[in-house]
């Protein structure tokens, strides 16, 4: 049942409101497990021709504009669960901190997409670690990739497992909560595991049926409906609050000259600032370059069907990103407007959706897409981990160190089994889902960027790049990402009031995210061990470099 | 590093340059679109008081003039590149069916 919040505002006006989105929101749930199984299934029948390994992991490299512009980037669940309560708990200076997404599509596309491309077709890759390893001639390198790899998309994995199984819970008909909110007496809930099994067998089968191309078509499928959602409650919550102009003026009546300036709002310290300078400038580095070393990322820019694919992606997810984060941040400053003073921030979308809907008709189901959207961005975010892991597992230890001999039927069950395993150990070990598991999910990302971007770079366009060289880049980088976060977490550092309130904070070293000094330290070692290591063979880098004559196609 | 592709001289693939080239233009931009959006954020947007809250079509001074207008001018040069600068090129085949390991190592 929907309850009158602090404001005494009244959120829905039947006294079974609360069952009515439930059940909106169910169903959307529903259309969206059966579209996923369908897309699956779909997604196999396509992947089915040529090898097995090209196929199941990577599309045989047939991504088309759409399925390339909406998927390649930074779009996981959190983009749209985290997002809006950044902008209602601290106002219009969160347009700074997302600020960056106005060029994500050239930088996306335009840095690496088109050699990377060219790169994995050279080399015959068809995971991150492949190209690293035959890129650099060194199984050593290929190993180290994969156990990162491993590593850091293991965190992310559980994480998502966890937030899947919560939406599903929140979707339940009657529930009262209308977020993600890490309650831990909900959880305990037998409805957490009911839906931490729906989901985890949802995902696992899909992903299994369809592979890669699985992971990337729902990955489409839900961020076309998650535009339709903003589009819709755009319209919705300007004219319940009488313009961009009233809401403004209005949240800044409800809060504060922070809401409307930067460094930001904070409820609780005046003296908190959420994006001081130096954090405005980190976030246009981290943004930005934390997706072009993402290894999801870069698989997707490997699939990519030719270059004029890659070209229209970038004005593709231009529009997009320009039709999603700015009217995002609209709406939420309307929600600061119509609901000043909700108890958690994390419910704002949802809760605007059901009080800006409620005399239209069909206003439970566009509430319900709203609140189920997430589900599908959780959905598709596991999928993608779910096929790199297993392609690393698979490819880059089944294949290269135990079985190399393998057909495509052994190949296959060893997929499926990976798969299979990765869902079980994921919902055994999110049970009792641990505590502080956010901090590893951020420092993961961080983590893996500082990790694989400057080696990508170096290996696509340095000549000069040395394995060692590499191997330093990598292991430094995520090193210093390491200690930053752990000298947050431990307390070690010195007294921060930066960065977004509540929750664990790395060290902000000099103001700035840990990511930058990852990326200085793995750039440094990787060109001073570089120089100071022999280079490969000139023979070697000229195949993957250079025209192509009589040798074409030959295997190296 | 730009010294370095041209160590293949002639020989190096027309896709690698093009690529190479296009991956400054891009960082070039990125580095303009930081300056301006939190040089202009900063000058206009922090350290005011609800007095100097001035509107432009809703949207506070400096997030219109700092982030709404370069987001747009962004799309826009977005579009240009890949319609005007980007070069097409033949990314090639594999070297060899990826499922039985044909490749180095």
């Amino acid at each position: 049942m929907w309850q009158v919040d602090r404001t005494g505002l009244l959120l829905a006006q039947k006294a079974d409101g609360g069952t009515q989105v439930g059940v909106g929101a169910m169903l959307m749930l529903v259309l969206f497990i059966l579209g996923s199984l369908w897309i699956g299934v779909m997604a196999n029948r396509a992947s089915s021709a040529g090898g097995f390994m090209k196929g199941f992991f990577l599309g045989n490299r047939g991504l088309g504009v759409w399925a390339l512009a909406l998927t390649a980037t930074i779009q996981s669940g959190g983009t749209f669960m985290g997002f809006p309560s950044l902008v209602y708990s601290h106002g219009w200076i969160v347009a700074l901190w997302i600020g960056s997404y106005m060029v994500v599509p050239i930088t996306g596309f335009g840095i690496l997409g088109k050699r990377l491309a060219h790169l994995s077709r050279r080399t015959g890759a068809i995971t991150v670690p492949d190209m690293f390893r035959v890129r650099f001639n060194s199984p050593t390198l290929g190993l180290i990739s994969t156990l990162f790899i491993l590593f850091y998309l293991s965190f992310l994995m559980f994480a998502q497992f966890k937030a899947g199984a919560i939406v599903l819970q929140l979707a339940w008909p009657g529930g009262s909560d209308l977020a993600l909110t890490e309650d831990a007496a909900g959880i305990a809930e037998v409805r957490y595991h009911i839906g931490l099994l729906v989901f985890a067998t949802t995902v696992v089968a899909y992903t299994l049926a369809g592979g890669f191309l699985a992971a990337v078509w729902t990955d489409l499928f839900q961020s076309v409906l998650m535009f339709a959602g903003v589009m819709l409650l755009l319209v919705a919550s300007l004219s319940a609050v009488g313009g961009l102009e009233q809401a403004t003026l209005k949240s800044l009546q409800n809060t504060g000259p922070g809401f409307v300036f930067g460094p930001g709002y904070s409820a609780a310290d005046s003296d908190h600032q959420f994006l001081p300078l130096s954090l405005a400038f980190s976030f246009f580095v981290v943004w930005i370059w934390g997706g072009v070393g993402a290894p999801a990322g870069l698989v997707r820019l490997m699939a990519s069907q030719n270059t004029n694919v890659i070209r229209k992606s970038i004005y593709v997810l231009s529009v997009y990103n320009l039709g999603i984060y700015l009217p995002l941040i609209v709406i939420c400053v309307c929600g600061r407007a119509l609901l000043p003073d909700l108890a958690k921030s994390d419910e704002i979308v949802p809760r605007l959706a059901l009080l800006t809907t409620a005399n239209w008709p069909g206003g439970s189901l566009i509430a319900g897409l709203i609140l189920a959207a997430p589900f599908g961005a959780v959905m598709s975010t596991v999928s993608s981990y779910l096929v790199v892991l297993s392609s690393g597992i698979v490819r880059d230890i089944y294949q290269r160190l135990l079985r190399p001999q393998a057909q495509r039927r052994e190949l296959r069950l060893a997929a499926w089994a990976t798969m299979i395993l990765a869902g079980l150990i994921s919902v055994a070990v999110m049970w009792s889902p641990p505590k502080f598991l956010q901090v590893f999910i951020v420092f993961s990302t961080s983590g893996a960027a500082a990790t694989f971007l400057v080696p990508a770079i170096m290996a696509c366009y340095w000549r000069r790049a040395t394995p060692a060289g590499v191997a330093a880049g990598m292991v430094s980088g995520a090193a210093v990402v390491l200690l930053l976060y752990v000298c947050g977490i431990m307390g070690w550092s010195p007294e921060q009031k930066v960065g977004a309130t509540g929750g664990f904070k790395p060290w902000f070293l000099l103001g700035l995210e840990p990511l930058i000094w990852g990326l200085l330290m793995s750039t440094t070692s990787a060109v001073l061990v570089s120089l100071l290591t022999k280079p490969l063979a000139a023979e070697h880098i000229s195949r993957l470099f250079d025209r192509q004559t009589g040798t074409a196609g030959r295997a190296i | 590093m730009a010294e370095q592709l041209e160590q293949g001289g002639d020989r190096l693939d027309p896709l690698v340059r093009s690529a190479f080239r296009e991956a400054l233009v891009v960082s070039l931009i990125w580095l303009c679109a930081m300056v301006w959006s939190v040089g202009v954020s900063w000058w206009l947007g922090y350290g005011r008081t609800a007095q100097d809250l001035r509107l432009v079509l809703g949207f506070p001074e400096w997030v219109f003039w700092g982030i709404v207008v370069p987001w747009v001018t962004c799309a826009v040069i977005s579009w240009l590149f890949a319609v005007w600068f980007v070069r097409d090129g033949e990314l090639g085949e594999d070297v060899a069916d990826a499922d039985d390991l044909g490749l180095g190592g």
